[in-house]
Protein backbone atom coordinates (compact mmCIF):
# COMPACT_ATOMS: atom_id res chain seq x y z
CA UNK A 1 0.00 0.00 0.00
CA UNK A 2 2.56 2.43 1.41
CA UNK A 3 4.95 1.02 -1.82
CA UNK A 4 2.04 2.30 -4.34
CA UNK A 5 1.66 5.65 -3.11
CA UNK A 6 5.44 6.66 -3.20
CA UNK A 7 6.13 4.86 -6.05
CA UNK A 8 6.05 7.81 -8.48
CA UNK A 9 8.87 9.37 -6.54
CA UNK A 10 12.54 9.04 -7.12
CA UNK A 11 13.61 8.87 -3.59
CA UNK A 12 11.17 6.67 -1.37
CA UNK A 13 11.46 5.87 2.31
CA UNK A 14 10.24 2.47 3.22
CA UNK A 15 9.50 0.69 6.55
CA UNK A 16 11.69 -1.70 8.07
CA UNK A 17 10.11 -4.68 6.88
CA UNK A 18 10.22 -4.06 3.56
CA UNK A 19 14.03 -3.41 3.65
CA UNK A 20 15.19 -5.85 0.21
CA UNK A 21 17.34 -4.46 -2.25
CA UNK A 22 14.92 -5.09 -4.77
CA UNK A 23 11.07 -4.76 -4.74
CA UNK A 24 9.52 -5.30 -8.25
CA UNK A 25 5.93 -2.66 -9.19
CA UNK A 26 3.55 -3.55 -11.08
CA UNK A 27 1.99 -0.35 -12.08
CA UNK A 28 3.80 1.64 -13.53
CA UNK A 29 6.35 -0.57 -14.15
CA UNK A 30 9.55 0.00 -11.96
CA UNK A 31 11.70 -1.30 -10.00
CA UNK A 32 13.24 -0.19 -6.25
CA UNK A 33 16.48 -0.32 -5.65
CA UNK A 34 18.50 0.32 -2.83
CA UNK A 35 21.61 1.96 -3.73
CA UNK A 36 22.39 5.19 -5.88
CA UNK A 37 24.94 3.08 -8.18
CA UNK A 38 22.03 0.71 -8.41
CA UNK A 39 19.59 3.26 -9.63
CA UNK A 40 22.15 4.84 -12.11
CA UNK A 41 23.40 1.40 -13.71
CA UNK A 42 19.77 0.70 -14.06
CA UNK A 43 18.52 3.76 -15.22
CA UNK A 44 21.71 3.43 -17.66
CA UNK A 45 20.70 -0.07 -18.90
CA UNK A 46 17.00 1.03 -19.73
CA UNK A 47 18.18 4.07 -21.89
CA UNK A 48 20.89 2.86 -23.58
CA UNK A 49 20.46 1.87 -27.25
CA UNK A 50 19.93 4.38 -29.72
CA UNK A 51 23.55 5.58 -29.20
CA UNK A 52 24.92 2.18 -29.53
CA UNK A 53 23.06 1.23 -32.33
CA UNK A 54 23.67 4.18 -34.30
CA UNK A 55 27.06 4.31 -33.69
CA UNK A 56 27.77 0.24 -34.60
CA UNK A 57 25.46 0.17 -37.55
CA UNK A 58 27.08 3.10 -38.73
CA UNK A 59 30.19 0.41 -39.28
CA UNK A 60 27.98 -1.16 -41.99
CA UNK A 61 29.01 -3.36 -45.32
CA UNK A 62 30.64 -0.28 -47.11
CA UNK A 63 32.47 0.46 -44.11
CA UNK A 64 33.91 -2.76 -43.68
CA UNK A 65 34.75 -2.12 -46.96
CA UNK A 66 36.09 1.28 -46.56
CA UNK A 67 38.30 0.34 -43.68
CA UNK A 68 40.04 -3.08 -44.50
CA UNK A 69 40.61 -1.29 -47.82
CA UNK A 70 42.49 1.57 -45.77
CA UNK A 71 44.53 -1.45 -43.89
CA UNK A 72 45.00 -3.03 -46.96
CA UNK A 73 46.33 0.07 -49.36
CA UNK A 74 48.10 1.82 -46.51
CA UNK A 75 48.85 -0.29 -43.45
CA UNK A 76 48.53 1.29 -39.92
CA UNK A 77 48.92 4.92 -41.49
CA UNK A 78 45.23 5.88 -41.24
CA UNK A 79 44.91 4.78 -37.85
CA UNK A 80 45.20 8.67 -36.85
CA UNK A 81 41.82 9.20 -39.02
CA UNK A 82 39.97 7.65 -36.40
CA UNK A 83 41.07 9.58 -33.62
CA UNK A 84 40.17 12.41 -35.15
CA UNK A 85 36.51 11.33 -36.10
CA UNK A 86 35.96 10.35 -32.40
CA UNK A 87 34.99 13.31 -30.91
CA UNK A 88 33.56 14.73 -34.55
CA UNK A 89 30.58 11.58 -34.33
CA UNK A 90 30.48 12.47 -30.35
CA UNK A 91 29.65 15.71 -30.67
CA UNK A 92 27.26 15.47 -33.96
CA UNK A 93 25.22 12.50 -32.65
CA UNK A 94 25.11 14.25 -28.65
CA UNK A 95 22.80 17.08 -30.74
CA UNK A 96 20.64 14.64 -32.40
CA UNK A 97 20.37 12.58 -29.18
CA UNK A 98 19.60 16.38 -27.22
CA UNK A 99 17.30 17.43 -30.39
CA UNK A 100 15.00 14.39 -29.84
CA UNK A 101 15.02 14.20 -26.50
CA UNK A 102 13.94 17.77 -25.84
CA UNK A 103 11.25 17.85 -28.99
CA UNK A 104 10.38 13.94 -28.97
CA UNK A 105 10.68 14.10 -32.94
CA UNK A 106 12.42 13.06 -35.96
CA UNK A 107 14.66 14.98 -37.80
CA UNK A 108 12.31 15.44 -40.84
CA UNK A 109 9.37 16.55 -38.75
CA UNK A 110 11.91 19.13 -37.21
CA UNK A 111 12.97 20.53 -40.83
CA UNK A 112 9.21 20.55 -42.03
CA UNK A 113 8.44 22.98 -39.20
CA UNK A 114 10.63 25.00 -38.57
CA UNK A 115 12.18 25.33 -42.22
CA UNK A 116 9.05 24.80 -44.52
CA UNK A 117 7.96 22.86 -47.07
CA UNK A 118 10.46 23.08 -49.51
CA UNK A 119 13.37 22.22 -47.31
CA UNK A 120 11.87 19.63 -45.67
CA UNK A 121 10.80 18.16 -48.85
CA UNK A 122 14.36 18.63 -50.13
CA UNK A 123 15.67 16.84 -47.18
CA UNK A 124 13.06 14.08 -46.89
CA UNK A 125 13.74 13.03 -51.04
CA UNK A 126 17.49 13.09 -50.70
CA UNK A 127 17.26 11.14 -47.73
CA UNK A 128 14.96 8.47 -49.16
CA UNK A 129 17.09 8.00 -52.39
CA UNK A 130 20.93 8.30 -50.68
CA UNK A 131 18.69 5.50 -48.04
CA UNK A 132 18.01 3.41 -50.88
CA UNK A 133 21.20 3.36 -52.80
CA UNK A 134 22.80 2.96 -49.46
CA UNK A 135 20.54 -0.29 -49.00
CA UNK A 136 21.11 -1.23 -52.26
CA UNK A 137 24.85 -1.52 -50.96
CA UNK A 138 24.04 -3.19 -48.11
CA UNK A 139 22.56 -6.27 -50.05
CA UNK A 140 25.15 -6.24 -52.71
CA UNK A 141 27.61 -6.93 -49.46
CA UNK A 142 25.22 -10.00 -48.35
CA UNK A 143 25.06 -11.21 -51.27
CA UNK A 144 29.43 -11.13 -51.96
CA UNK A 145 29.97 -12.32 -48.23
CA UNK A 146 27.50 -15.45 -49.00
CA UNK A 147 28.69 -16.11 -52.80
CA UNK A 148 32.23 -16.64 -51.11
CA UNK A 149 30.61 -19.30 -48.29
CA UNK A 150 29.18 -21.14 -51.39
CA UNK A 151 25.61 -19.90 -50.79
CA UNK A 152 23.61 -18.52 -53.84
CA UNK A 153 22.73 -14.94 -53.70
CA UNK A 154 19.26 -16.22 -54.84
CA UNK A 155 18.70 -17.89 -51.32
CA UNK A 156 20.76 -15.16 -49.05
CA UNK A 157 19.30 -12.39 -50.32
CA UNK A 158 15.67 -13.39 -50.08
CA UNK A 159 16.31 -15.24 -46.69
CA UNK A 160 18.20 -11.59 -45.30
CA UNK A 161 15.09 -9.59 -46.73
CA UNK A 162 12.45 -11.57 -44.96
CA UNK A 163 14.97 -11.48 -41.69
CA UNK A 164 14.83 -8.08 -42.18
CA UNK A 165 11.01 -7.74 -42.01
CA UNK A 166 10.40 -10.06 -39.54
CA UNK A 167 12.80 -7.88 -36.96
CA UNK A 168 10.65 -4.73 -37.12
CA UNK A 169 7.12 -6.32 -37.24
CA UNK A 170 6.90 -8.28 -33.59
CA UNK A 171 4.59 -4.76 -32.33
CA UNK A 172 7.52 -4.20 -30.04
CA UNK A 173 10.25 -1.76 -30.13
CA UNK A 174 12.03 -3.45 -27.38
CA UNK A 175 12.34 -6.85 -28.68
CA UNK A 176 13.44 -5.07 -31.89
CA UNK A 177 16.03 -3.22 -29.64
CA UNK A 178 17.10 -6.44 -28.20
CA UNK A 179 17.45 -7.99 -31.28
CA UNK A 180 19.97 -5.31 -32.63
CA UNK A 181 21.91 -4.80 -29.54
CA UNK A 182 22.59 -8.31 -29.85
CA UNK A 183 24.22 -7.82 -32.90
CA UNK A 184 26.00 -5.13 -32.11
CA UNK A 185 27.78 -6.96 -29.83
CA UNK A 186 28.29 -9.54 -32.19
CA UNK A 187 31.11 -6.81 -33.92
CA UNK A 188 33.41 -7.11 -31.17
CA UNK A 189 34.29 -9.97 -32.78
CA UNK A 190 36.52 -7.63 -34.91
CA UNK A 191 38.69 -7.08 -31.89
CA UNK A 192 39.47 -10.79 -31.71
CA UNK A 193 40.47 -11.16 -35.06
CA UNK A 194 42.56 -8.17 -34.48
CA UNK A 195 44.67 -9.79 -32.12
CA UNK A 196 45.08 -12.72 -34.22
CA UNK A 197 46.35 -11.19 -36.92
CA UNK A 198 49.28 -10.01 -34.37
CA UNK A 199 49.91 -6.23 -35.57
CA UNK A 200 52.90 -4.79 -33.62
CA UNK A 201 50.98 -3.06 -31.16
CA UNK A 202 53.67 -0.81 -30.56
CA UNK A 203 53.36 0.91 -34.32
CA UNK A 204 49.78 0.70 -33.56
CA UNK A 205 49.96 3.15 -30.82
CA UNK A 206 52.11 5.31 -32.53
CA UNK A 207 50.13 5.20 -35.80
CA UNK A 208 47.59 6.10 -33.85
CA UNK A 209 48.22 8.98 -31.50
CA UNK A 210 51.02 10.41 -34.36
CA UNK A 211 49.51 11.34 -38.20
CA UNK A 212 52.71 9.59 -40.45
CA UNK A 213 52.97 9.53 -44.07
CA UNK A 214 52.63 6.11 -46.07
CA UNK A 215 55.24 5.56 -48.88
CA UNK A 216 54.82 7.73 -51.87
CA UNK A 217 53.67 10.61 -49.74
CA UNK A 218 50.40 12.24 -49.96
CA UNK A 219 48.22 11.31 -53.45
CA UNK A 220 45.23 12.02 -54.56
CA UNK A 221 44.14 8.31 -53.62
CA UNK A 222 45.18 8.65 -50.45
CA UNK A 223 43.49 11.84 -50.03
CA UNK A 224 40.26 10.41 -51.25
CA UNK A 225 40.85 7.42 -49.28
CA UNK A 226 40.62 9.18 -45.60
CA UNK A 227 37.05 11.51 -47.23
CA UNK A 228 35.95 8.29 -47.55
CA UNK A 229 36.75 6.76 -44.10
CA UNK A 230 35.36 10.34 -42.97
CA UNK A 231 32.15 9.96 -44.99
CA UNK A 232 31.59 6.48 -43.93
CA UNK A 233 31.71 7.14 -40.59
CA UNK A 234 29.43 10.18 -40.29
CA UNK A 235 26.60 8.84 -42.78
CA UNK A 236 23.66 11.73 -42.90
CA UNK A 237 20.93 8.65 -41.96
CA UNK A 238 22.50 8.37 -38.57
CA UNK A 239 21.66 11.76 -37.59
CA UNK A 240 17.89 11.24 -38.57
CA UNK A 241 18.08 7.23 -37.32
CA UNK A 242 18.97 8.42 -33.97
CA UNK A 243 16.73 11.61 -33.71
CA UNK A 244 13.82 8.93 -34.30
CA UNK A 245 14.76 6.25 -31.96
CA UNK A 246 15.38 8.68 -29.20
CA UNK A 247 11.69 9.58 -29.80
CA UNK A 248 10.50 5.84 -30.40
CA UNK A 249 11.96 5.05 -27.25
CA UNK A 250 10.33 8.10 -25.38
CA UNK A 251 13.46 9.42 -23.77
CA UNK A 252 12.78 11.88 -20.65
CA UNK A 253 14.37 15.30 -20.04
CA UNK A 254 16.15 13.23 -16.81
CA UNK A 255 17.63 11.13 -19.48
CA UNK A 256 19.54 13.19 -21.20
CA UNK A 257 23.24 12.32 -19.26
CA UNK A 258 22.41 8.55 -20.16
CA UNK A 259 22.10 9.08 -23.63
CA UNK A 260 25.22 11.19 -23.73
CA UNK A 261 26.84 8.40 -22.25
CA UNK A 262 25.11 5.43 -24.28
CA UNK A 263 26.43 7.89 -27.26
CA UNK A 264 29.86 8.59 -25.84
CA UNK A 265 30.30 4.78 -25.68
CA UNK A 266 28.65 3.98 -29.12
CA UNK A 267 31.48 6.41 -30.29
CA UNK A 268 34.33 4.38 -28.74
CA UNK A 269 33.27 1.42 -30.25
CA UNK A 270 32.73 1.86 -33.52
CA UNK A 271 36.00 3.68 -34.29
CA UNK A 272 37.56 1.16 -32.32
CA UNK A 273 36.31 -1.56 -34.37
CA UNK A 274 37.29 0.35 -37.20
CA UNK A 275 40.55 0.26 -36.30
CA UNK A 276 40.02 -3.49 -35.31
CA UNK A 277 39.35 -3.89 -39.28
CA UNK A 278 41.84 -1.76 -40.50
CA UNK A 279 44.29 -4.11 -38.55
CA UNK A 280 42.74 -6.71 -39.90
CA UNK A 281 43.42 -4.97 -43.44
CA UNK A 282 46.56 -4.69 -42.74
CA UNK A 283 47.81 -8.29 -42.58
CA UNK A 284 46.87 -8.15 -46.50
CA UNK A 285 49.22 -5.13 -46.87
CA UNK A 286 51.74 -6.98 -44.96
CA UNK A 287 51.55 -9.92 -47.05
CA UNK A 288 51.41 -8.59 -50.51
CA UNK A 289 47.38 -9.63 -50.71
CA UNK A 290 45.94 -7.35 -53.46
CA UNK A 291 42.81 -6.13 -51.93
CA UNK A 292 39.95 -6.33 -53.60
CA UNK A 293 36.85 -6.61 -52.03
CA UNK A 294 36.62 -7.99 -47.83
CA UNK A 295 34.98 -11.23 -49.85
CA UNK A 296 38.06 -11.95 -51.85
CA UNK A 297 40.48 -10.70 -49.21
CA UNK A 298 39.14 -13.24 -46.51
CA UNK A 299 39.33 -15.92 -48.87
CA UNK A 300 42.98 -15.16 -49.80
CA UNK A 301 44.02 -15.11 -45.96
CA UNK A 302 42.14 -18.21 -45.21
CA UNK A 303 45.52 -20.36 -46.33
CA UNK A 304 47.52 -18.32 -43.70
CA UNK A 305 45.10 -17.63 -41.23
CA UNK A 306 42.82 -20.53 -41.32
CA UNK A 307 38.77 -20.99 -41.62
CA UNK A 308 38.03 -19.56 -38.83
CA UNK A 309 39.09 -15.64 -39.86
CA UNK A 310 37.88 -16.26 -43.05
CA UNK A 311 34.27 -17.51 -42.03
CA UNK A 312 34.36 -15.02 -39.57
CA UNK A 313 34.96 -12.11 -42.16
CA UNK A 314 32.38 -13.26 -43.73
CA UNK A 315 29.89 -13.01 -41.28
CA UNK A 316 31.02 -10.36 -40.09
CA UNK A 317 30.21 -8.45 -43.17
CA UNK A 318 26.77 -10.14 -43.35
CA UNK A 319 26.04 -9.05 -39.78
CA UNK A 320 27.49 -5.31 -40.47
CA UNK A 321 25.29 -5.01 -44.03
CA UNK A 322 22.03 -6.68 -41.67
CA UNK A 323 22.60 -3.92 -38.94
CA UNK A 324 23.09 -1.02 -41.34
CA UNK A 325 20.12 -2.09 -43.95
CA UNK A 326 17.87 -2.55 -40.17
CA UNK A 327 18.92 1.46 -39.46
CA UNK A 328 19.04 2.77 -42.71
CA UNK A 329 15.34 1.20 -43.48
CA UNK A 330 13.94 2.40 -40.07
CA UNK A 331 15.55 6.12 -40.56
CA UNK A 332 13.36 6.40 -43.93
CA UNK A 333 10.40 4.52 -42.36
CA UNK A 334 10.06 6.92 -39.85
CA UNK A 335 11.06 10.05 -41.39
CA UNK A 336 8.83 9.09 -44.05
CA UNK A 337 5.76 8.69 -41.51
CA UNK A 338 6.15 11.12 -39.65
CA UNK A 339 6.42 13.92 -42.48
CA UNK A 340 2.95 11.98 -44.07
CA UNK A 341 1.38 12.11 -40.65
CA UNK A 342 0.92 8.54 -40.52
CA UNK A 343 1.51 6.52 -37.12
CA UNK A 344 5.26 5.59 -37.12
CA UNK A 345 6.30 3.37 -34.48
CA UNK A 346 7.61 0.03 -33.35
CA UNK A 347 5.08 -0.11 -31.24
CA UNK A 348 2.09 -0.35 -33.47
CA UNK A 349 1.18 -3.99 -34.93
CA UNK A 350 1.32 -4.27 -38.64
CA UNK A 351 -2.20 -3.21 -39.49
CA UNK A 352 -1.80 -0.33 -36.95
CA UNK A 353 1.14 1.54 -38.97
CA UNK A 354 0.74 0.14 -42.62
CA UNK A 355 2.48 2.89 -44.64
CA UNK A 356 4.95 3.08 -41.75
CA UNK A 357 5.66 -0.44 -42.10
CA UNK A 358 5.16 -0.76 -46.00
CA UNK A 359 7.98 2.14 -46.80
CA UNK A 360 9.89 0.25 -44.45
CA UNK A 361 8.95 -3.30 -46.40
CA UNK A 362 9.06 -1.71 -49.61
CA UNK A 363 12.98 -0.19 -48.84
CA UNK A 364 14.23 -3.67 -47.89
CA UNK A 365 12.41 -5.78 -50.87
CA UNK A 366 13.38 -3.23 -53.61
CA UNK A 367 16.93 -2.96 -52.51
CA UNK A 368 16.87 -7.10 -52.41
CA UNK A 369 15.37 -7.48 -55.63
CA UNK A 370 17.39 -4.61 -57.34
CA UNK A 371 20.67 -6.64 -55.94
CA UNK A 372 19.69 -9.96 -57.72
CA UNK A 373 18.78 -8.24 -61.05
CA UNK A 374 22.05 -9.81 -63.42
CA UNK A 375 24.88 -7.72 -63.98
CA UNK A 376 23.18 -4.74 -61.98
CA UNK A 377 25.42 -1.15 -62.26
CA UNK A 378 26.95 -1.59 -58.60
CA UNK A 379 29.23 0.93 -59.43
CA UNK A 380 26.97 3.61 -60.59
CA UNK A 381 25.11 2.60 -57.43
CA UNK A 382 28.05 3.43 -55.34
CA UNK A 383 29.21 7.17 -57.29
CA UNK A 384 25.02 7.52 -56.61
CA UNK A 385 25.46 7.18 -53.12
CA UNK A 386 28.49 9.45 -52.37
CA UNK A 387 26.96 12.21 -54.98
CA UNK A 388 23.73 12.12 -52.90
CA UNK A 389 25.37 11.87 -49.19
CA UNK A 390 27.11 14.80 -50.41
CA UNK A 391 23.95 16.77 -50.55
CA UNK A 392 22.31 15.41 -47.56
CA UNK A 393 25.15 15.48 -45.39
CA UNK A 394 25.52 19.27 -45.28
CA UNK A 395 22.31 19.79 -45.26
CA UNK A 396 20.87 17.99 -42.18
CA UNK A 397 23.89 19.04 -40.50
CA UNK A 398 23.06 22.68 -41.29
CA UNK A 399 19.49 22.07 -40.22
CA UNK A 400 20.79 20.52 -36.60
CA UNK A 401 23.04 23.24 -35.81
CA UNK A 402 20.38 26.07 -36.76
CA UNK A 403 17.80 23.90 -34.63
CA UNK A 404 19.87 23.23 -31.71
CA UNK A 405 20.02 27.29 -31.71
CA UNK A 406 16.66 27.73 -31.93
CA UNK A 407 15.67 29.34 -28.50
CA UNK A 408 11.95 30.36 -29.66
CA UNK A 409 11.66 26.24 -29.73
CA UNK A 410 14.04 25.09 -27.08
CA UNK A 411 14.33 27.74 -24.62
CA UNK A 412 18.00 28.19 -22.56
CA UNK A 413 17.83 24.76 -21.79
CA UNK A 414 18.70 22.86 -24.30
CA UNK A 415 19.73 25.04 -26.88
CA UNK A 416 24.14 24.70 -27.89
CA UNK A 417 26.33 26.36 -25.37
CA UNK A 418 28.78 28.43 -27.36
CA UNK A 419 31.62 26.21 -26.60
CA UNK A 420 29.31 23.96 -28.28
CA UNK A 421 28.39 26.30 -31.28
CA UNK A 422 32.01 26.64 -31.70
CA UNK A 423 33.32 22.59 -32.43
CA UNK A 424 29.94 22.47 -34.27
CA UNK A 425 30.71 25.42 -36.78
CA UNK A 426 33.97 23.89 -37.31
CA UNK A 427 32.96 20.43 -37.93
CA UNK A 428 30.36 21.55 -40.19
CA UNK A 429 32.99 23.62 -42.49
CA UNK A 430 35.19 20.67 -42.59
CA UNK A 431 32.44 18.10 -43.31
CA UNK A 432 31.23 20.58 -46.25
CA UNK A 433 35.03 20.87 -47.55
CA UNK A 434 35.09 17.22 -47.77
CA UNK A 435 31.49 16.60 -49.40
CA UNK A 436 32.88 19.51 -51.73
CA UNK A 437 35.62 17.91 -52.36
CA UNK A 438 34.69 13.77 -52.54
CA UNK A 439 31.47 14.59 -54.73
CA UNK A 440 34.07 16.98 -57.00
CA UNK A 441 36.19 14.10 -57.28
CA UNK A 442 33.19 11.89 -58.20
CA UNK A 443 31.75 13.94 -60.59
CA UNK A 444 34.71 16.12 -62.41
CA UNK A 445 37.61 13.10 -61.81
CA UNK A 446 39.82 14.89 -65.09
CA UNK A 447 39.97 17.97 -62.34
CA UNK A 448 42.19 15.78 -60.38
CA UNK A 449 44.21 13.53 -62.67
CA UNK B 1 13.66 -0.19 31.18
CA UNK B 2 14.20 2.00 28.21
CA UNK B 3 13.37 0.67 24.35
CA UNK B 4 15.57 1.03 22.10
CA UNK B 5 14.30 2.55 18.52
CA UNK B 6 15.49 2.29 14.99
CA UNK B 7 15.61 5.25 13.63
CA UNK B 8 17.13 3.93 10.74
CA UNK B 9 14.94 4.51 7.47
CA UNK B 10 16.61 3.21 4.47
CA UNK B 11 16.05 5.14 1.51
CA UNK B 12 15.06 3.18 -1.92
CA UNK B 13 14.86 4.85 -5.72
CA UNK B 14 12.16 3.71 -7.80
CA UNK B 15 13.47 3.10 -11.09
CA UNK B 16 11.12 3.17 -14.41
CA UNK B 17 12.29 2.38 -18.13
CA UNK B 18 11.27 5.07 -20.56
CA UNK B 19 8.59 3.43 -22.33
CA UNK B 20 6.26 2.86 -19.22
CA UNK B 21 7.00 6.24 -17.33
CA UNK B 22 4.43 9.16 -17.35
CA UNK B 23 4.95 11.25 -20.90
CA UNK B 24 6.25 14.65 -20.53
CA UNK B 25 5.94 17.85 -21.73
CA UNK B 26 8.44 18.37 -24.39
CA UNK B 27 9.18 21.67 -26.33
CA UNK B 28 6.72 22.00 -28.80
CA UNK B 29 6.81 23.75 -32.70
CA UNK B 30 3.13 24.22 -32.70
CA UNK B 31 1.91 27.44 -33.37
CA UNK B 32 5.61 28.41 -33.64
CA UNK B 33 5.66 29.04 -37.49
CA UNK B 34 9.11 29.26 -39.37
CA UNK B 35 11.68 29.84 -38.03
CA UNK B 36 13.50 33.59 -37.14
CA UNK B 37 15.85 34.69 -39.66
CA UNK B 38 18.35 35.82 -37.32
CA UNK B 39 21.92 36.97 -39.66
CA UNK B 40 23.10 33.26 -38.95
CA UNK B 41 20.02 31.84 -39.81
CA UNK B 42 20.23 34.05 -43.23
CA UNK B 43 23.41 33.30 -43.70
CA UNK B 44 23.79 29.36 -42.99
CA UNK B 45 20.40 28.82 -45.33
CA UNK B 46 22.68 31.03 -48.24
CA UNK B 47 25.67 29.19 -48.07
CA UNK B 48 23.62 26.00 -48.34
CA UNK B 49 21.92 27.83 -51.29
CA UNK B 50 25.10 28.56 -52.92
CA UNK B 51 26.26 25.02 -51.84
CA UNK B 52 23.45 23.11 -53.24
CA UNK B 53 23.61 25.16 -56.69
CA UNK B 54 27.78 24.10 -57.28
CA UNK B 55 26.76 20.56 -56.38
CA UNK B 56 23.82 20.51 -59.26
CA UNK B 57 26.00 22.61 -61.87
CA UNK B 58 28.75 19.19 -61.30
CA UNK B 59 26.02 17.02 -61.13
CA UNK B 60 24.64 18.41 -64.52
CA UNK B 61 28.32 18.39 -66.04
CA UNK B 62 29.14 15.13 -64.98
CA UNK B 63 25.51 13.69 -66.52
CA UNK B 64 26.39 15.82 -69.92
CA UNK B 65 30.13 14.30 -70.07
CA UNK B 66 28.59 10.90 -69.50
CA UNK B 67 26.13 11.50 -72.13
CA UNK B 68 29.05 12.25 -74.83
CA UNK B 69 27.43 15.56 -75.33
CA UNK B 70 30.69 17.42 -74.31
CA UNK B 71 33.02 15.43 -76.61
CA UNK B 72 30.67 15.61 -79.72
CA UNK B 73 32.87 17.21 -82.50
CA UNK B 74 30.20 19.27 -84.48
Amino acid sequence: MRLAELEREEETQLSEETQTDLVLIPEPQGVMVRHKWQKHLLTYLMVFGPGLIVMVADNDGGAVSTYMQAGGQYGLHLLWTLVVLLPICYFVQEMVARLGIATGKGHAAMIYSRFGKWWGRFSLFDLLVVNFLTLITEFAVISLAFSAMGISPRIAVPAAALGLTLLVITGSYLRWERAVIALCLLDLTWFVLAFLVHPSWATVARNTLVPTMPLGGVTSSLVFLVIAVVGTTIAPWQLFFQQSCVAEKRLRFSDLKWARLDTLIGSLITVTVAGAMMLVGNYGFQHGIVFQDPAQFAVAIMPMLGHFVRNSILLLMVNAAVLGATAISLASAWAYGEVQGWEHSLHKKLWEAPGFYATYILCVGAAAAFVLIPHVPLQLVIVSVQVFAGLILPSAIIFLQLLLNDRELLGDRWVNKPWNNTINWIIIVVLFALSLLLAAQVMLPNLFN
Amino acid sequence: MASIQNSFVPQFFNVIHPLYDVPEQKCTSEGLGRIRMTRAVRISLGVLRAYLIVMSLMLGYHVLDLAGVLHRSF
